[in-house]
């Protein structure tokens, strides 16, 4: 209790980064969901799919969370408060536990407040009624993100390097991923991004919902949970291990 | 309080810290000193398990600092790479502190009292100067009342009023039955203060001694000026004593005391203008102990 006290103090009293990162996501939900739900309405038929086109947009919250976890760890070695925080507290997989324990919290409070702003700012132009399948959309968005705060607590814990950890995981995300998925079809399905895909993807909503599905899936959406939880706690184990066993610089 | 036996710590094909014993005895002040790169905050922070010995063990109070039940109650540390986020006030890198080690609030007042930064604690760590750093970390390492003190170059940064105020404190604190280990490369920060040196030099174990003993150690002589220089030299002389004449005319007694000399001077009715024990200062002792191979 004391460590996540210490952990949340350390958010508050130096807010900049975290605010900063909070109002950039906010600032892009409002803007995707204002510019989606604007246009939306123009085509007769799109008015029932934009409620899920909204969340699709609220769904950015994923990497906003995980650039917050990688944050979480790294500064600590940026700014070199590691030091101190290990000397207070000497085991070590406390502190990185604590962290995870934030990433999770922080995550899903990240999710759920991109949803809220995306839908607030839609309601201007479409009318937002939440139906079974959205707010089942909505947890799988919640559940994503707050993984993926966890992934990035793993990652930052691994690599120590605040730019490196933040450039490592965008572009394998945004490039290498994606160009790998190329030549390895089969697995592609399985990587990392494809699984969150998989388990915050709209169309498969759509597909229960309108029963009338879009793509081809590899896997369900359990299996799509399972993953992107195994390689959250994959990540998390090893930025615990790295943190134990490597001198603090 | 704290044990260090055959430490050796290798980063690659350099060797940081070369097989290092030592002892720190309770309730005094240790002064652990070397050269820049002799290894002194390799060891400190082996001592604090922030790094991981290639071989040899640390404990302090009996244990392995990782296995100590709540650290911050029981030692208190200051690293030169303890640093602080830029963005946080003195006061809250505190709170942040004392809230993970459970020490209640009014006791971040206290020492930032004790330190003489409550007019800074509000502001912003990015615009302290390097001697409010190191009073904020000594602050953060005061936060429990640790029965232990390991501060790295604390002295670094001070002015000669801030190092006063240091030297002070830490008197203070010792007298309160605490132990202190602490580390510079500049003798003279520690010599008042200290009641024992450690010296390494190269991560090697070079001498631990007290400081008087240290002192000691140095060629000690006397100084004596006389109108009848000559006649006291040959006088000197004969008696066993080998005089040196100094540039400005004095003679140096190598190995005599300033009794023996004014006797014998008296006894022939020679005239002494001036006669002083020459201390050797332990900053001659130091610097002829980590002489030699100092030239990278």
């Amino acid at each position: 209790m004391r460590l996540l006290h210490a952990e949340l103090l350390k958010l508050r009293t130096a807010p900049r980064t975290a605010i900063g990162l909070l109002l950039a996501m906010l600032g892009l939900a409002v803007l995707g969901s204002g510019s989606t739900a604007s246009s939306a309405d123009e085509s007769p038929f799109a008015i029932e799919a934009s409620v899920s086109d909204i969340l699709d947009v609220a769904s950015l919250a994923v990497i906003f969370s995980l650039i917050l976890g990688i944050l979480v760890v790294t500064w600590e070695y940026r700014h070199g408060t590691i030091t101190s925080t290990f000397l207070a507290t000497s085991r070590r997989e406390r502190v990185i536990g604590t962290k995870l324990v934030i990433g999770v919290i922080a995550g899903a409070l990240l999710a759920v407040l991109s949803v809220v702003a995306s839908l607030s700012v839609a309601s201007f132009w479409i009318e937002i009624e939440l139906e079974r399948g959205h707010w089942e959309l909505i947890g799988r968005i919640v559940l994503g993100t707050a993984a993926w705060a966890v992934l990035g607590v793993g990652v930052g814990a691994l690599l120590q390097s605040q730019v490196g950890a933040i450039v490592a995981s965008l572009v394998w995300f945004l490039v290498a991923e994606p160009l790998l998925g190329l030549p390895l079809d089969e697995v592609a399905d399985y990587l990392p991004g494809a699984a969150l895909d998989r388990l915050m993807g709209v169309d498969t909503m759509e597909a229960e919902g309108a029963g009338a599905p879009s793509v081809e899936h590899a896997y369900g959406l359990g299996v799509a949970a399972l993953l992107t939880g195994a390689y959250a706690a994959g990540f998390a184990v090893l930025g615990v291990v790295s943190a134990v066993r490597r001198d603090v610089p | 309080m704290i044990e260090v036996d055959h430490l050796t710590k290798r980063y690659g094909n350099t060797v940081a810290v070369d097989d290092l014993t030592f002892r720190v005895t309770p309730g005094r002040i240790t002064g652990f000193l070397g050269p820049n790169g002799a290894g002194k905050t390799t060891t400190l922070k082996a001592i604090l398990a922030l790094i991981r010995p290639t071989s040899g063990a640390t404990r302090v109070l009996g244990k392995h600092y990782s296995e100590l039940d709540d650290p911050v109650r029981k030692v208190g540390a200051v690293l030169e790479t303890s640093r602080y986020h830029p963005g946080r006030s003195g006061r809250n890198h505190l709170r942040v502190l004392a809230a993970q080690a459970g020490v209640p609030r009014e006791r971040i007042e206290e020492v930032l009292e004790l330190v003489a930064m409550k007019g800074a604690a509000k502001r912003r760590v990015g615009g302290y100067s390097m001697g409010m750093r190191q009073r904020l970390g000594l602050a953060a390492a005061l936060l429990g009342e640790p029965e232990l003190l390991i501060l790295d170059e604390p002295a670094n940064g001070l002015d000669p009023a801030g190092i006063r105020w240091l030297r002070d404190l830490l008197r203070s604190l010792a007298q309160q039955g605490r132990t202190i280990l602490v580390s510079s490369h500049v003798l003279a920060e520690v010599e008042q203060i200290a009641d024992e040196v450690v010296i390494i030099h190269r991560g090697n174990f070079v001498t631990q001694s007290t400081t008087a003993e240290l002192a000691a150690r140095a060629a000690a002589g006397v100084r004596v000026r006389s109108p009848q220089a000559e006649r006291l030299r040959e006088l000197l002389s004969t008696n066993g004593m080998s005089v040196v004449v100094m540039d400005d005319g004095a003679l140096g007694v190598v190995d005599g005391t300033p009794e023996r000399v004014g006797e014998l001077a008296a006894a022939n009715q020679i005239v002494l203008h001036e006669l002083a024990a020459e201390k050797a200062t332990l900053e001659e002792a130091f610097l002829e102990l980590t002489a030699g191979e100092t030239t990278e």
